[in-house]
């Protein structure tokens, strides 16, 4: 219910101030720990696929399986999991303080509905905001893999970028895209959940958000798998 | 005018109101008075809308608040007024955006016309010198006078209602609340309720008085008629508060 009427608050009421705050909030401030997930993320995966390439003399193709690894899965994912540490629990502690106080009570007294003023421009920017922080957060670990394999795997850049050019499918752009975007909407949509609901005081806030950090950070793994399998199985792509 | 016909209101299978009839008259002030849980603030939520009774019809100005959509809700509320037991001030506004919110919300009105308003309800309240303060650094005292500012955004309110406005305040201030009341009675010529446990400031701000026991009505009246009771619950309440 709550979703369906942010999605027809975002058509028909668009808050274009809140949103752009909301965007700033969630995206823009969490830039530094998207970028050091995935900076990590991309030198391990490269350190790792090389150990194990190295061996069947297939270390040409490091550039090719990091760069599909981290567009189609790990990029995402991890930008996802990371930020739901900060926003999921953000939202919620926001939006529970804001109940357990009579701060929502307060908005509808005033005639205006939560949903349109908090709910809905915070689903917006997190399924704008998480494809974007996602598509930063891939070329650095992509550039981050090139640095184990030039310095670790010997092997040359151009090879590197050959192989991270091949990975640039259509099949795992839209992966790539899809991902996050919905990962984003899972991300706000349960922290907004388990916010409104909050009862209890200090230590409802608390209960509540470590429920919606763990919740959110399931349904992202179950919805990682069945985005996967949507697009392996039912378009037919061979990914 | 608002009119509480036959209200019933059940949390699972606690009743909390009982077949509550209520009228408070256009331009006076009701005065609920009861031990806490006794379902007071129920009573508010009901004329809100934000609860709807089991049985019976919440009526405000002849509306059917029951029957309204839950837009129709939202616009009916625009023309109320809601001083909540701690402020419910919107921590993350100042208390000038506190007091602007309605009128960003449901005005058109230009950036300097808006803080014009909101100064004039702050100087109202007394807390001009406090428009860019946060919430967070005001008293007990403060708090509740920057959301009676609030409630009186709305251009008209038709109905103001109060949930504890003094409770924990000291005497002083809690006398200096009752007065501001008054104050925005005379004002706005609104339609108010006040849920209290506080006798004193009940006579202070309030024309008729009604006291709620065990989910039920017990006496409804004037000053005079409550004082005159043979209900031993009020003679105790009065005994006890003075």
């Amino acid at each position: 219910m709550m979703i369906v009427k942010s999605f027809r608050y975002l058509i028909f009421h668009f808050r274009m101030r809140e949103s752009l705050l909301e965007m700033d909030r969630l995206g823009v401030g969490s830039i530094p720990i998207v970028f050091l997930a995935n900076l990590f993320a991309g030198l391990d995966m490269a350190l790792q696929f090389s150990v194990v390439m190295a061996p069947y003399g297939a270390s040409n193709l490091l550039g090719r399986v990091v760069a599909t690894s981290i567009i189609r899965d790990m990029g995402p994912v991890l930008a996802s999991l990371v930020m739901s540490a900060r926003v999921t629990a953000g939202i919620t502690s926001e939006l529970g303080m804001m109940a357990t106080t009579q701060q929502i009570e307060a908005l509808l007294v005033m005639g205006v509905d939560p949903v349109d003023r908090l709910i809905a421009p915070k689903i917006l920017a997190g399924m704008v905001m998480l494809p974007a922080l996602s598509v930063i957060g891939d070329l650095l670990g992509v550039l981050a893999g090139l640095m184990v394999a030039k310095l670790g795997a010997h092997v040359p850049a151009p090879l590197y970028w050959s192989g991270v050019r091949s990975a640039l499918t259509l099949p795992n752009l839209v992966n790539g895209m899809l991902k996050p975007f919905v990962f984003g909407f899972i991300l706000v949509a349960v922290g907004c959940f388990y916010g409104l609901r909050t009862t209890g005081g200090a230590q409802g806030v608390g209960r509540a958000t470590t429920k919606a950090v763990v919740s959110a950070a399931i349904w992202i793994l179950i919805a990682n798998f069945m985005i996967s399998k949507f697009l392996i199985d039912v378009w037919g792509w061979k990914l | 005018m608002i009119r509480l016909e036959k209200v019933t209101v059940a949390y699972g299978d606690q009743i909390v109101l009982d077949r509550i009839d209520l009228e408070v008259p256009m331009g006076k002030t009701m005065v609920i008075l009861g031990e806490s849980g006794s379902g007071k603030t129920t009573i508010l939520k009901c004329v809100l809308g934000t609860l709807h009774p089991v049985s019976g019809r919440v009526l405000a100005n002849d509306l059917d608040v029951g029957k309204l959509t839950e837009e129709e809700l939202l616009r009916f509320r625009q023309r109320m007024g809601m001083v909540f037991q701690e402020g419910a001030l919107f921590d993350s506004l100042t208390v000038g955006e506190n007091v602007a919110f309605w009128l960003w919300e449901h005005t058109t009105l230009s950036d300097d016309k808006v803080e014009e308003r909101v100064r004039t309800l702050l100087q109202f309240v007394g807390l001009e010198s406090s428009i860019d303060q946060m919430p967070s650094d005001l008293s007990g005292g403060m708090r509740r006078r920057v959301a009676i500012a609030r409630a009186m955004a709305a251009e008209d309110p038709a109905f103001m209602l109060y949930d504890e406005p003094t409770t924990g305040l000291d005497p002083f201030t809690s006398k200096s609340i009752c007065d501001l009341m008054r104050r925005v009675q005379r004002e706005f010529r609104s339609t108010n309720i006040v849920v209290t446990h506080d006798l004193t400031d009940a006579y202070r701000v309030g024309d008729l008085f009604t006291f709620i026991k065990d989910a039920k009505v017990i006496a409804t009246g004037t000053r005079q008629e409550i004082e005159h009771s043979s209900d031993p619950f009020i003679q105790t309440f009065i005994s006890l508060d003075s």
